[in-house]
C-alpha cells in the first residue's frame, strides 16, 4: 500500500473525504456530518445548500449501517464492508458516492424504490414521499422507510447500480448529484 | 406528571417539556434509533393531552436538519395534536433561518398536511 497514491487520487478526484470499513456508526456519522459542516462553511455554501448536503449523506450513511446489520449479510463468507465518499466536482456540485454490501430481500425492496423514484419528477417524488410519510406503510424498526424519498426529494441527480457477489447478496452503488448555491 | 427536559447532543437536538403548556425541540435530529429515542417525549404530549386544564399549549420546533425518520416522526407528533380531544389553543411555531430555505420548505409542507394544526412560520 502507498499512501501517496491515495493522496494523488483523493487531490486528482476532488475528494472532501472517505470513509471504508466495517467500521460505520452513529458516532462515526456524527463526526463525519461535524467534519462536512467545517468543509462547506470554509467554502462559503448557504445554510440551505449545506443542510442539504447534511441531510442527505445521514441518509445514505444511516441507510448503511441499517442493511450492514442485516443477518443474512454477517451470516457467511463477507465481511460487511461500506464505502462513502463526499467529493466536489469541477463545476462547484457535491457528489456522495456510497457502496455497501446489502442482502437479496433489501435488494428487493430499495431496488423497486427507486425504479419509482426514477420514473417520477421532482413534483411527483415530493407527493409520494407525502404520501408515504402519511400512510406510515413500509415503516420498520430504524427508519420510517422513506429515506430514498428524502434523498431523491433533496438532490440533483440520483444513480444506483446491483452486483451480484452471490445468491444472498449484492453491491449496492449509489451515486448523488447536489447542485449549490453559493453565497455571494 | 413531571417536567421533561433532554439535553442536546450531537445528532439529538434540545427538548423542553413543560406542564406549564409550553413545548420546545431545537437543535439537529437524527438519531439511530429516532422512534426509541422519542418514545417518551411522544408519551409525555399523549399523557399531556388527556390532562384537563386551561392553558394554551404553545410548542417552538426549530429544528436545523434532520433524518427522514425524524421527519416521520414530526409528522406523527402533528398528528397527534390534530387528533387529540384538548379543548384549549395550540400554537405552533416553526422557526427557522432566514437563509435556511429547506426548513422553511419542511414547515411549510406540514402546514400543507395539517390544515387544522395553527401552525406559524417564524424567521429567526
Amino acid at each position: 500500500m502507498d499512501i501517496h497514491n491515495i493522496q494523488k487520487m483523493v487531490d486528482e478526484d476532488g475528494i472532501i473525504f472517505l470513509s471504508y470499513g466495517g467500521f460505520l456508526s452513529q458516532e462515526l456519522i456524527s463526526a463525519m456530518t461535524e467534519a462536512l459542516e467545517n468543509e462547506v462553511e470554509i467554502n462559503g455554501i448557504t445554510i440551505s445548500s449545506s443542510n442539504v448536503i447534511f441531510s442527505i449523506f445521514i441518509e445514505v450513511s444511516q441507510n448503511m449501517l441499517n442493511y450492514s446489520k442485516n443477518k443474512v449479510i454477517n451470516s457467511r463468507d463477507i465481511t460487511p464492508t461500506g464505502l462513502i465518499v463526499v467529493s466536489r466536482d469541477e463545476d462547484g456540485s457535491y457528489c456522495i458516492d456510497s457502496q455497501n454490501v446489502v442482502a437479496i430481500e433489501d435488494k428487493e425492496k430499495v431496488e423497486a424504490k427507486l425504479i419509482e423514484i426514477k420514473s417520477l419528477d421532482r413534483d411527483g417524488i415530493k407527493a409520494r414521499y407525502k404520501e408515504l410519510r402519511r400512510s406510515g406503510k413500509n415503516t420498520h424498526g430504524k427508519g420510517g422507510g422513506i429515506g430514498l424519498y428524502e434523498i431523491a426529494k433533496k438532490c440533483d441527480g440520483i444513480d444506483y447500480e446491483f452486483i451480484k457477489i452471490n445468491e444472498d447478496k449484492f453491491y449496492f452503488y449509489l451515486k448523488i448529484k447536489i447542485n449549490l448555491k453559493v453565497r455571494k | 406528571m413531571e417536567n421533561l427536559y433532554i439535553e442536546t447532543t450531537k445528532y439529538t437536538p434540545e427538548i423542553k417539556l413543560d406542564l406549564n403548556g409550553s413545548i420546545s425541540i431545537i437543535g439537529k435530529s437524527y438519531p439511530e434509533n429516532t422512534f426509541d429515542f422519542y418514545e417518551p417525549i411522544m408519551k409525555w404530549l399523549e399523557d399531556y393531552l388527556n390532562l384537563k386544564n386551561s392553558e394554551t399549549l404553545t410548542i417552538d420546533l426549530e429544528i436545523i436538519y434532520f433524518n427522514s425518520s425524524s421527519s416521520k416522526l414530526f409528522f406523527d407528533f402533528f398528528d397527534l395534536l390534530e387528533e387529540s380531544n384538548w379543548n384549549n389553543e395550540i400554537k405552533i411555531n416553526w422557526i427557522f433561518d432566514i437563509e435556511n430555505e429547506s426548513a422553511q420548505e419542511v414547515g411549510e409542507d406540514f402546514i400543507e398536511d395539517f390544515p387544522n394544526l395553527d401552525i406559524q412560520l417564524i424567521v429567526k
